[in-house]
């Protein structure tokens, strides 16, 4: 009975039932647009700012600031192996580590940055897209200009301290240190170098996730200190201008969907509540002859609670739907780099048939209670 | 048996109280027709819900089969209503949406009744709305809506009807069908408080009771 006089009363009401859908269907399909192009937008941020480059950099403990900066690289050596304990060391959210060695040797004549490139390590263990080139032994990848005065094309075969090598790449101009630099596999460099399980720099990408740019100053002492316990013969430096870089888009991006998302929970909550409120005045009278008949306050509570979830369930599908589709038409357009990822979140339908009915029933709770608390002898004697 | 004790009813608050019913003393005996008359604004409605469970007197008290009726938690009140009261209203109060035998259904006290949707067939056969049962109450005309709502307070055969001007919208062909429609129940040993201004109940009443300002007259 209570099932069919929810229905009856829907089908009777079509116009208060239609707005109180639209409005949650709004609610809906906003929230499943947004939380699937945020994670677009995700991705995109991860894409962007990591193609800005590592912002750890762990170099050997000796080393003089003066010179490494001058020479882009430290003259101190530390052993292949902190790559290892770095890499077990769970406490920062660190990823693409990369085990170095730069050296730089006269090559026909000119100085040249030799960069022995340990394929890069990923602390959680899954496979990520490197940001640096995985190269393969017997094999190098030539800087700009290395390769642009000598005119070497991809496919040649160089010497190297006698030891050949068949260029695989010719990169383009960074206007950096970097095109001067001769990329090759680092066990291959460490031999040709006499370095053998030697390295001078593990890169690494902090996501920095945790950190509030205010305290970077506290918080680049605490990775220090606490790394001082694992390799105690390195220092760190932070790159703060990509790390802030990093942080500011993503706190951005953040406070910009709390801001929206507390709006629109505002706006649809009364909106519904409304519509509830209206539901409620204009059916007082029935509830006053269903408590004057004998029904209980928590039959007329199943009623207005049961409307209301009947809105919230239509809705969440249907809002997931239009949500989606929304997300997978524009989002493309938006997030050009990562447009490929962007995919039905079917997470998101759990939670919509969760969160959007139990919605609408709280933001339906005041009329509710206005009509349970309404005295029907008063009601009914209006009448 | 209904006890009415000092019954007294307030509205509002100083300097503005109005005193609905002052210090009401009645009983009501089991199978009884009482017809309650009285020009508007003498209590009488008051008086109705009072006894129906649904206005608290701001003092007194009122007991059917024993049982004080404000003693009990609103919880309480609304099943002792569903199960022992039925309510007709002159405005008929049926659910605009629901068609005849959904609105005779609507009834709690017969909620858990399998066969309550034959029950409420059979009714509206006696009630003369056999080729109705399936029309919704704005198809129908104010004698049949009366006896619509006369069906679904009598559905679950409860000890006593309350009647607020039952006939107050019809013409005197069906005042006269819903009069007889009560008078039956009543001759089957159930109680009828029957509240009118009018003296066309007179003829059915065991007792008339008069109120006037709020007192028996």
């Amino acid at each position: 009975m209570l099932l069919k006089l929810i229905y009856k009363e829907i089908i009777h009401r079509k116009l208060n039932f239609f707005l109180a859908l639209l409005a949650v269907t709004f609610a809906v399909a906003f929230f499943v647009s947004f939380f699937t192009a945020n994670e677009a937008s995700k991705r995109e941020t991860i894409r962007l700012t990591r193609d800005m480059g590592f912002n750890l950099r762990i170099i050997p403990k000796g080393t003089d600031m003066n010179t490494f900066w001058t020479k882009g690289y430290s003259d101190y050596f530390m052993p292949e192996e902190y790559v290892n304990r770095f890499w077990k060391f769970k406490n920062f959210s660190f990823a693409h580590l990369t085990a170095t060695l730069y050296k730089k040797i006269t090559w026909h004549g000119e100085d040249v940055i030799l960069t022995g490139i340990a394929p890069e390590i990923e602390p959680s263990g899954k496979k990520k897209t490197p940001m640096i080139f995985s190269i393969k032994p017997g094999t190098v990848y030539l800087g700009y200009e290395v390769a642009n005065d000598r005119q070497i094309h991809q496919g040649d075969t160089i010497k190297i301290h006698n030891k050949s090598f068949t260029v695989a790449k010719t990169l383009s101009e960074t206007g950096s240190m970097d095109d001067i630099k001769i990329y090759g596999f680092l066990p291959e460099f460490q031999a040709l170098l006499n370095l053998n399980g030697k390295i001078n720099e593990i890169m690494a990408l902090d996501c920095l996730c945790s950190y509030n740019p205010a305290e970077q100053g506290s918080q680049l002492q605490m990775i220090r200190r606490q790394l001082s316990q694992v390799l105690p013969e390195s220092k760190v430096i932070i790159n703060t201008t990509i790390a802030n870089a990093r942080e500011k888009q993503r706190h951005m991006l953040e406070k910009y969907f709390a801001v929206i998302t507390i709006f629109l929970i505002i706006v649809i909550a009364i909106w519904i509540g409304v519509l509830a409120m209206m539901n409620a005045r204009e059916r007082q009278f029935e509830t006053g002859i269903l408590r004057a008949i004998g029904h209980s306050g928590f039959r007329i509570a199943e009623l207005f609670i049961g409307k209301a979830m009947i809105v919230g369930i239509i809705s969440a599908v249907l809002g997931y739907v239009i949500g989606t589709v929304l997300a997978l038409e524009l989002g493309p357009g938006i997030f050009k780099i990562t447009a490929n990822a962007i995919k039905p979140v079917y997470a998101l339908l759990i939670w919509s048939v969760i969160i959007a009915p139990v919605f609408s029933s709280i933001a339906s709770l005041l009329p509710i209670m206005v009509a349970i608390l309404k005295d029907p002898a008063i009601t009914l004697k209006k009448e | 048996m209904i006890r009415l004790e000092k019954v007294t009813k307030i509205f509002g608050l100083p300097p503005k109280q109005v005193s609905a019913l002052k210090n009401i003393n009645y009983r009501v005996k089991e199978g009884e027709f009482i017809v309650v008359r009285g020009p508007s604004g003498s209590g009488k409605t008051t008086l109705l819900l009072s006894i129906g469970g649904m206005l608290q007197p701001s003092s007194g008290f009122i007991k059917i089969e024993n049982k004080n009726l404000y003693s009990m938690n609103e919880r309480g009140r609304t099943k002792f209503r569903a199960l022992n009261i039925g309510f007709v209203f002159q405005m008929f109060y049926l659910i605009p949406y629901l068609n005849i035998i959904e609105n005779i259904m609507l009834s709690p006290g017969i909620e858990k009744d399998k066969t309550r949707q034959s029950k409420a067939i059979k009714l509206a056969e006696q009630l003369g709305l056999a080729n109705r049962i399936f029309h919704k109450p704005s198809e129908l005309s104010a004698g049949e809506r009366q006896r619509v709502a006369l069906a679904r307070a009598l559905i679950h055969q409860p000890g006593i009807i309350l009647a607020d001007e039952p006939t107050g919208n019809l013409d005197p062909e069906n005042s006269l069908e819903v009069n007889n429609i009560l008078k039956d129940y009543n001759q089957t040993g159930g109680t009828v408080i029957f509240v009118t201004h009018g003296k066309d109940a007179d003829r059915y009443a065991d007792r008339i009771l008069y109120l006037n300002k709020g007192e028996i007259a």
